[in-house]
């Protein structure tokens, strides 16, 4: 039991200047969980720290997702080598600003992070076969300025449309910005017929910039063989069924589906994902 | 997390009038017309953070400029012997699913609205909400008043199209009033506070739909303004309303006809006067509760 105090450290990192890199787990595409995950096994991520989640989930039960039982995490990992924080957890329900607070109470004071980095997947209406794009939201011109090298979307104007309300990521960035602690929010579109399964395309985007820009040195090529066997998957959806292949082409061709159109194919891509051929 | 003074007005024992969004807006719509009609000034506020998720962020060029939370604020008028306190909260701090404010945060935040009362030395607090009832929506809306104290029972049988919640049938003086507007009345008893919470009526037919309801605001602010002896033009109120009726006569034509000659009914329901013989029947009432519930139910939204 946390008793009031949220954060449970197991073992204080070693770290000096580090930057953390943040993924909720069920995001669209799963991408949060699977970026962060893949960091974790290829930099060996080693848990220090979580948050209890008592005051930050309904715990009334437990949810079930493949067969098995889950329940809320909020876990810290340290890559000592590299000086790099991976955090992983479920959305809060409650006490938003609280948890936010604590995940950055854990990034200084006992990880010392001078940067962050939070994932996030959005919708995207075009077909799989273009090129993903990352666009990146900062909390400072600062950031802006030093981000500016590197191959990202970094001039978006957006605000909240009625009816809907920003993303944690947004109010962390906000949070972050109040304690002077720089960070990028990290935005790929993800096709919308593959927002409910997985997107090794969109992981790897997000990989790369994070490679490169915190110079982790990540072999990729085991990603680059998910991502052809995605392909290679969706090809033969496409070789088999014809109005299938017709909807990604005109997706490919920058025309809009019809809902109905919109939903056949979400279910037939998803059906053949999850059955295989 | 705490409150914000922007300045420190020099006021002679105010009045509070507070409310947040219920049904139908009711309560809040009241208190901001007033809050308007006054030219109130903001004085200040509750930070948000703790209790709110935020509404709205707006990023420019790529970087997040701001974050908008629901605004819970004071205002002040001074008015010679009659100064008014404002506080109006934006939204009410809703546990998860939830719709109403209700446990820890709730009582937190009534007592912060209170610091203020009593840093002000307001002597009484005025709360407003809705009252869902048995009525009709072409009839006048009334208002129900619950104080917190025995010794304002004579003075609200003074007010005009105002009734106790005794004089209400079946209720035997017994109630419920769901949210922060019904808390801060008890909070303020807690307190020391003399308060009265005044509820406009509202259809039950109506209390599910996305729809203010002015006309019951209206009743809230004539019975408001007449007992902090304020004269108010409420034809803004009266705009709002006619909008709002051509809105809900639309809604009322969809509803099944068998429903409807039962709902019509209501036109001539009078509780007010309980000891004679009303045109509906208890079976009657329930027939009618029983017949909007399956509405609602069948149609996928209200209650």
């Amino acid at each position: 039991m946390s008793q009031g105090y949220p954060i449970t450290i197991y073992k204080e990192p070693d770290l000096r200047r580090s930057s953390l890199v943040l993924g909720w787990s069920e995001d669209m595409g799963n991408l949060g969980r699977k970026v962060t995950d893949y960091l974790n096994w290829k930099l060996r991520g080693e848990e220090f720290a979580e948050i209890e989640p008592e005051d930050f989930f309904s715990l009334g039960g437990v949810a079930i997702e493949g067969n098995l039982a889950r329940f809320p995490e909020s876990k810290f990992y340290a890559c000592q080598e590299h000086e790099l924080v991976v955090f992983q957890s479920g959305s809060p329900w409650a006490e938003w600003y609280k948890f936010l607070n604590s995940v950055l109470d854990v990034a200084e004071h006992h990880c010392r992070v001078k940067e962050l980095y939070l994932l996030g997947a959005m919708v995207s209406f075009s077909a799989h076969t273009a090129p993903r794009q990352l666009l990146a939201v900062v909390n400072s011109a600062e950031m802006k300025e030093v981000l500016s090298q590197y191959d990202l979307a970094r001039d978006m104007d957006y605000q909240t449309p009625p009816g809907e309300r920003p993303t944690l990521n947004s109010f962390l960035l906000w949070i972050a910005k109040g304690r002077n602690i720089p960070g990028v929010s990290l935005w790929v579109p993800i096709p919308f017929y593959l927002a409910a399964m997985e997107d090794a395309q969109a992981q790897k985007k997000v990989l790369s910039f994070l490679n490169e820009r915190l110079d982790l040195k990540i072999d990729f090529s085991d990603l680059d063989r998910e991502i052809r066997e995605q392909n290679e998957q969706l090809a033969r959806v496409r070789s088999r069924f014809p109005q299938i292949d017709d909807y990604i082409n005109r997706l490919e061709s920058n025309l809009m589906l019809s809902e109905e159109e919109n939903g056949e194919l979400i279910k037939k891509i998803e059906d053949f994902l999850r059955e295989g051929d | 997390m705490g409150i914000r003074l922007y300045q420190e007005p020099q006021l002679e024992t105010p009045i509070l009038v507070a409310s947040w969004p219920g049904i139908g807006n009711i309560g809040i719509i009241a208190v901001d017309t007033l809050r308007g009609i006054l030219e109130a000034e903001e004085f200040g506020e509750i930070e948000p953070w703790d209790f709110f998720y935020p509404k709205r962020v707006l990023i420019k060029k790529g970087v997040l400029e701001y974050l908008e939370f629901p605004s819970s604020k004071f205002y002040f008028k001074r008015i010679e012997g009659r100064d008014i306190i404002f506080f109006i909260g934006e939204e009410q701090p809703t546990e998860v699913g939830r719709m109403y404010a209700e446990g820890k945060k709730a009582y937190y935040m009534a007592n912060l609205v209170l610091d203020v009362a009593e840093r002000f030395k307001c002597r009484r607090v005025y709360t407003s909400g809705a009252a869902v009832a048995l009525t009709h929506h072409t009839t006048k809306s009334r208002v129900w008043a619950v104080p917190n104290s025995a010794s304002l029972v004579s003075e609200i049988r003074g007010y005009d199209n105002t009734v106790l919640m005794s004089d209400i049938e079946g209720r035997g003086g017994h109630g419920n009033i769901t949210g922060l507007n019904g808390l801060l009345l008890g909070v303020a008893k807690k307190r020391g506070f003399e308060a009265i919470c005044l509820m406009g009526e509202i259809p039950v037919y109506l209390q599910g739909l996305p729809l203010s309801y002015p006309k019951a605001s209206k009743s809230v602010l004539e019975v408001l303004s007449r007992s902090l002896k304020i004269e108010v033009n409420l034809d803004k109120l009266d705009e709002l309303n006619r909008e709002v009726e051509r809105r809900i006569e639309e809604f009322y034509q969809q509803i099944p006809s068998e429903i409807r000659v039962q709902l019509d009914r209501l036109k001539h329901v009078s509780y007010a006067q309980p000891t004679e013989p009303g045109p509906i029947t208890e079976e009657e009432e329930k027939k009618i509760m029983e017949d909007v519930e399956k509405f609602f139910k069948k149609r996928g939204g209200g209650g």
